[in-house]
């Protein structure tokens, strides 16, 4: 891993993007008993909402303690004094100069930052088990029940966005009997855009902004709604611009495997830009920025002889190990969940437009032909997302319990091989760690094909 | 071996049915479907109520993760196998594709797509509010378009409504099924034939129903009472008499094939009301609360029902009342709920056996006796 840490830590965005993450304990105590602002819980990429309405939308895993938090609040405070560039520098520096136990620390904290949200992902899936979820359904479901036990109460608020997965839905309905505080807000998406379902949605939108209204007793404008979507899409481009100009492209601002660690942290952080998004966006944008000018000095790597694997799903519970497994066996992991999804499309800001209404578009378009309302939908998702990535193969996790996602592998399967033509494989997942030597094992033999 | 009569029977039944010219339209035991439509528009409704085994469910396989719904899995190893005594789904001419749960699409779109048989849409939404009524009312209208391309006629609001008339009846008579004392087992084969003909049975079932009321059997007075909720027991399932052989009788069945069905019937005055056919249909959808599909408040109105019924039947019959949540393994939403409804009734003092499984011969030992075990404990 210390290849790895190494090229983190020239990547600033990527220091404050992971300490924003795993310090937000502290940020969303500040918010919430300092600050008296509302927490409220979101999973997904649905925070928008919560957003617009001045709330402090939170991923309920960041209102853990982790383990390392030592470190990155000193490194908080550091940074806050000095500014991030130049800790980051400063880090830099130290660890050229080969300081060992500072060094050591180094390492520790940019090793720690995925690793640990794993622990703690599997911390939480435990809990889900211990308090009654059955066993029998997928990691990412038993991981959320578990946050919700452990640190639910402390959110004024979940904003629950139904979706095509039954059990998903359920769960939602599972956190009012979880814990009683926090307020329900609903958003039921229509399984299809028939009729005048977009409208339909729009008086959903609405209802859902009104409990917030009821929730933090403020109004919520038209312009409220357009500032936050002018921001997500500023956000959604340059996630979209990493997506297709950087992981897409034949040279790497770092070496894959480092490149897979920073899209699987924004792929965790996207669901709630950190509960700050003004503040996610000036880092994604740094960060798009960071990588594109490492390219132009040509500080990074060229990777055009390493076949692009496409992994997915992974916003569910993957293995982790997958992409330096893959780096390690002679390719590079491509991670690309929230736009196969669709929901990296940019939302329409004129003052012209009912933002309500442009939100129903977006979230429908979503539905519609990112997840999908069956399975043909689906695939064909995942099949426009390896075209535009241009994939050489693609590796499918099948999570155990998903009845959602994973059953669709069959299908998948076939239109990979009818209309790629590019080889498949898929993973079973259980829970991170669980399986690693068969990870290992599967993707040899499926890299083995590119040889 | 009833089953299996039952089976044979039905074959027959709709063979003659497809020689009449009837198209039958098959989907997944759900209870939103509004079979009136299908009906008025002259199909017959197949309702896949068919419990499984190791080879079906097995058969699944090559098409779904083994992680998938038993009886979804079941319902693709039907078509895929074809048993004997299901050669009749060789008939189905339609199959719908709908979202009571997950499993339903993917396993309706399976079956649609790997055994050529046409795809109808029938899509419901989860909350239970203003625009779901209307957004019911667009899959409404939608299917009735599709089903008059195909029959290529309109479907007129006279011929839906006296569907809806038609079933409306044909449920208010099953619904006294729930009142007739006799063991459980035949309670069920009663509601589980009735489902699967239809109205058509309706003469019988008012037979059966006469012929119970006047001699009604005898019910051993050792058996212990008890309300069964969660997942339907389906025909060729013998749940019910690894119940009853543990010494239990169930008195209420509190599931999709049991009262989730046939209480959901509309108020004679709302029929003759000036409501349009499919405002009636919106209407018992929105009336359907003791379904499994509908967030947020299916717990709350699952939990009162039993709890209703619970104290009603301690008044009258001065014991306690069991109750088994029959949970089939991978099942999305009685599975998930599970935990939260057997904490919410034993708060109340309802003791709850959550009784998960597949269909598999294995577990028969075990699942004997946990229900044992759990009936020694309400003596």
């Amino acid at each position: 891993m210390s290849l790895v840490a190494d090229e983190l830590i020239q990547f600033s965005s990527v220091l404050r993007i992971a300490y924003n993450l795993l310090a937000g304990r502290n940020y969303l105590k500040r918010k919430k008993f300092r600050e008296k602002e509302k927490l409220v819980a979101v999973t997904l990429p649905f925070s928008d909402l919560a957003f617009a309405a001045d709330t402090i939308p939170v991923f309920p895993i960041r209102m853990q303690q982790f383990e390392i938090s030592k470190y990155l609040t000193y490194l908080g405070s550091a940074s806050s004094i000095f500014g991030w560039n130049t800790v980051s520098n400063f880090l830099g520096f130290i660890r050229n100069l080969g300081i060992k136990e500072v060094s050591k620390i180094v390492d520790d904290i940019i090793e720690d930052v995925i690793d640990v949200i794993n622990k703690k992902y599997n911390q939480m899936y435990d809990i889900g088990i211990e308090n009654g979820i059955s066993s029998d359904f997928c990691y990412g479901l038993k991981s959320l029940v578990g946050m919700h036990i452990s640190k639910g109460s402390n959110v004024d608020a979940c904003l629950n966005v139904t979706i095509r997965c039954s059990a998903y839905n359920k769960y939602l309905e599972s956190l009012k009997a979880i814990n009683q505080g926090p307020k329900q807000i609903w958003v039921d998406i229509p399984p299809r855009n028939i009729g005048n379902a977009i409208e339909l949605l729009t008086d959903n939108i609405s209802n859902a902004i009104k409990d917030f209204e009821d929730l933090t007793g403020n109004t919520i404008t038209d312009n409220q709604l357009r500032d936050h979507f002018k921001i997500g899409n500023q956000v959604k481009r340059s996630y979209k611009n990493i997506i297709y100009d950087i992981s897409a492209s034949d040279f790497y601002p770092c070496n894959p495997a480092t490149f897979s660690e920073i899209m699987a942290l924004l792929s965790i952080t996207f669901q709630d830009y950190n509960s700050n998004a003004t503040r996610y966006r000036d880092n994604i944008v740094s960060l798009e920025k960071e990588m594109r000018e490492r390219i132009r000095k040509g500080i990074g790597m060229d990777v055009s002889k390493m076949p692009r694997i496409f992994v997915t799903p992974m916003f569910g519970g993957w293995e982790p190990k997958s992409h330096e497994i893959i780096y390690e066996l002679g390719g590079r992991a491509l991670y690309a969940d929230w736009e196969l999804l669709q929901l990296l499309e940019e939302i329409p800001t004129s003052n012209h437009s009912n933002p309500a209404e442009e939100y129903a578009r977006f979230l429908m378009n979503a539905t519609e032909t990112g997840i999908g309302c069956d399975n043909d939908k689906l695939t064909d998702s995942y099949l426009r997302m390896a075209r535009n990535l241009n994939v050489d193969g693609m590796v499918f996790f099948q999570l155990f319990g998903c009845h959602s996602i994973s059953n669709c592998y069959t299908m998948l399967r076939e239109k990979v091989r009818r209309e790629l033509e590019i080889p498949t494989t898929a993973i079973t997942f259980n829970k991170i760690g669980e399986n690693v030597e068969q990870v290992k094992t599967r993707l040899g033999a499926f890299m083995e094909m590119f040889k | 071996m009833d089953d299996l009569n039952l089976l044979s029977d039905f074959s027959l039944f709709l063979k003659e049915k497809k020689q009449e010219g009837i198209k039958i339209v098959a989907y997944l035991a759900h209870d939103n479907i509004p079979e009136e439509l299908l009906d008025a528009a002259g199909f017959f409704p197949l309702r896949m109520i068919f419990g499984g085994n190791d080879d079906l469910m097995d058969a699944s396989h090559d098409y779904l993760p083994p992680s998938t719904c038993a009886f979804a899995q079941s319902c693709i190893g039907l078509f895929s196998t074809k048993p004997k005594a299901f050669r009749f789904l060789e008939l189905v001419d339609y199959f719908i594709v709908s979202n009571h749960c997950v499993s339903d699409v993917c396993v309706s779109e399976v079956i649609s797509k790997y055994f050529n048989i046409s795809r109808l849409n029938f899509y419901v939404p989860y909350t239970k509010n203003e625009s779901s009524m209307k957004y019911f009312k667009l899959e409404l209208l939608d299917l009735k378009n599709k089903l008059e391309e195909i029959i290529e006629t309109e479907i007129s609001d006279e011929k839906l409504l006296k569907s809806i008339n038609k079933y409306n009846q044909f449920k208010k008579v099953l619904l006294e099924v729930n009142e007739l004392e006799i063991l459980g087992s035949e309670k069920l084969k009663i509601i589980q034939k009735a489902m699967l003909y239809g109205p058509e049975f309706l003469p019988d079932l008012e037979n059966n129903i006469r012929n119970l009321k006047n001699n009604p059997p005898s019910i051993s007075e050792t058996s212990k009472d008890v309300l069964l909720t969660g997942c339907s027991i389906f025909i060729n399932d013998n749940m019910v008499e690894l119940i009853e052989e543990g010494g239990g009788n169930i008195v209420f069945f509190d599931t999709w094939i049991g009262n989730h069905y046939y209480s959901q019937t509309i108020d004679e005055n709302i029929l003759k009301s000036e409501k349009s056919p499919l405002d009636l249909l919106v209407l018992r959808f929105k009336n359907n609360i003791y379904g499994d599909h509908s967030v947020p408040n299916y717990l709350e109105h699952k939990v009162s029902i039993i709890e209703d019924y619970y104290h009603s039947y301690k008044k009258k019959n001065g014991k306690r009342l069991g109750v088994i949540n029959h949970i089939i393994k991978f099942c999305d939403h009685i599975s998930l709920m599970s935990s939260f409804l057997k904490d919410s009734l034993q708060e109340k003092g309802i003791q709850v056996l959550n009784l998960e499984r597949d269909y598999s011969r294995a577990n028969r030992g075990q699942l004997s006796t946990r229900i044992e075990a759990y009936l020694e404990m309400m003596k």
